[in-house]
This record gives structure tokens, C-alpha cells and sequence, in this order.
């Protein structure tokens, strides 16, 4: 049973969006966004909502001190949905910059994640 | 006119209720003031950082205290 959420305040705020896109390194993005939020690095919020705009998820991501962005690939969709919605992206992370190939499986390999979290953790700390 | 201040009990939560108070009061607004806690309710607004503001069902913002003359402006517009 997931461990009771008593309030969602921090003193700072930083927005975690993937592009959870239909693709190895879509999924991926999408694993390493789970991972980022499990490790206290930012909270994850819904990327395809952005796109959607919906009202609820536009002010959250406006209400962040901090966004980072997750791309799969260098067509960039979660970052132009970003900013075609005003909002600036202060770090952005592309996964096929990490040495991984977009192909067509879904599934995310094994090695796979725990290797580029690592790469995104040292990004991130830099 | 309804007015949801979303947040589950926090120092933050519970000043953006005063803000609104206050506002409300100085105004003359009749409006109804609710607390909302239940993280599942914040949710259904796609709110993901607290505090938040509902107003009408519309939601104004979230993840920071709102300056008293943003408040205003929400309010009486």
C-alpha cells in the first residue's frame, strides 16, 4: 500500500515531465522520471497534460521553481510542449544523447535504465 | 461564488486561506470558503504541488503563496 501522501508543499518545487513516448527511449525517459521522483530529485507531473492544457497541471508546472524536461529523442515533444505553453525549461536531458538508440521495443532492457539514471544524476548534479 | 483552498494543513496551505479571508472580508464577496485536504480531491483538479486555488472550479494557481493583490484580482474580476 502506497505510503500516505499527508501534503503535496516543499519548499522547493521542481517538475519532472517525460515524454513517455512510444519508443525504447520514450520509455525510458518515462522509467527515468519515476526514478528521478523516487530519489527526491523533483516531482513527476504529466507531460501529455501540458499538451492537453489542463488548467490544474499548467499552474502546478507554473508553480514549480524549477522545470526539467525528458526527451526520448531530438524531436524534443515534451520540451516544445513546454514552451508552447509558456513555460520555461530550466534543465533538459535527451536520452539518445546517453548513448542509447531509439528503436521501436517498449519494453526498457535491463542494464538499460540503472546506466543512463546514473549519466542523468551526474547531469543533474552538475 | 465557491472558493477551494487546496492543501492539506501546512503553515503554507493555511496562509493562502487567510489570504483569501481577508480578501473576501475587505471586499464584501459572498463566497463560500472550503478547505480542501483529501489529497485524491487536490488530484482531480490535476493539482501536483500545494498550496492551490479553485475558484468557481477554476483553477488559479498552485505551488506557492500568491501575493494578496493576485487574490484580489481572482476574486473580483
Amino acid at each position: 500500500m502506497a505510503e500516505e501522501i499527508k501534503c503535496a508543499c516543499d519548499s522547493t518545487n521542481v517538475a519532472l515531465f517525460s515524454c513517455s513516448g512510444a519508443s525504447n527511449v520514450g520509455q525510458l525517459s518515462n522509467q527515468l522520471a519515476i526514478e528521478l521522483t523516487e530519489k527526491g530529485v523533483g516531482k513527476m507531473m504529466c507531460a501529455v497534460g501540458i499538451g492537453g492544457q489542463v488548467t490544474g497541471l499548467l499552474r502546478s508546472a507554473e508553480g514549480c521553481d524549477r522545470i526539467i524536461a525528458i526527451d526520448g529523442c531530438p524531436l524534443n515533444c515534451t520540451k516544445k510542449a513546454l514552451e508552447l505553453s509558456g513555460l520555461e525549461v530550466d534543465r533538459h536531458i535527451l536520452v539518445t544523447d546517453l548513448g542509447i538508440t531509439k528503436n521501436k521495443d517498449l519494453r526498457v532492457k535491463g542494464p538499460e535504465l540503472s546506466d543512463t539514471l546514473e549519466k542523468v544524476s551526474e547531469i543533474l548534479a552538475n | 461564488m465557491k472558493i477551494e483552498v487546496l492543501g492539506s494543513g501546512c503553515a503554507k496551505c493555511n496562509k493562502v486561506k487567510e489570504i483569501v479571508e481577508k480578501v473576501v472580508n475587505e471586499a464584501g464577496i459572498d463566497a463560500e470558503i472550503i478547505k480542501v485536504e483529501d489529497i485524491n480531491k487536490i488530484l482531480d483538479y490535476g493539482v501536483m504541488v500545494t498550496p492551490g486555488l479553485v475558484v468557481d472550479g477554476d483553477v488559479k494557481f498552485a505551488g506557492k503563496i500568491p501575493s494578496e493583490d493576485k487574490v484580489r484580482e481572482w476574486l473580483t474580476q
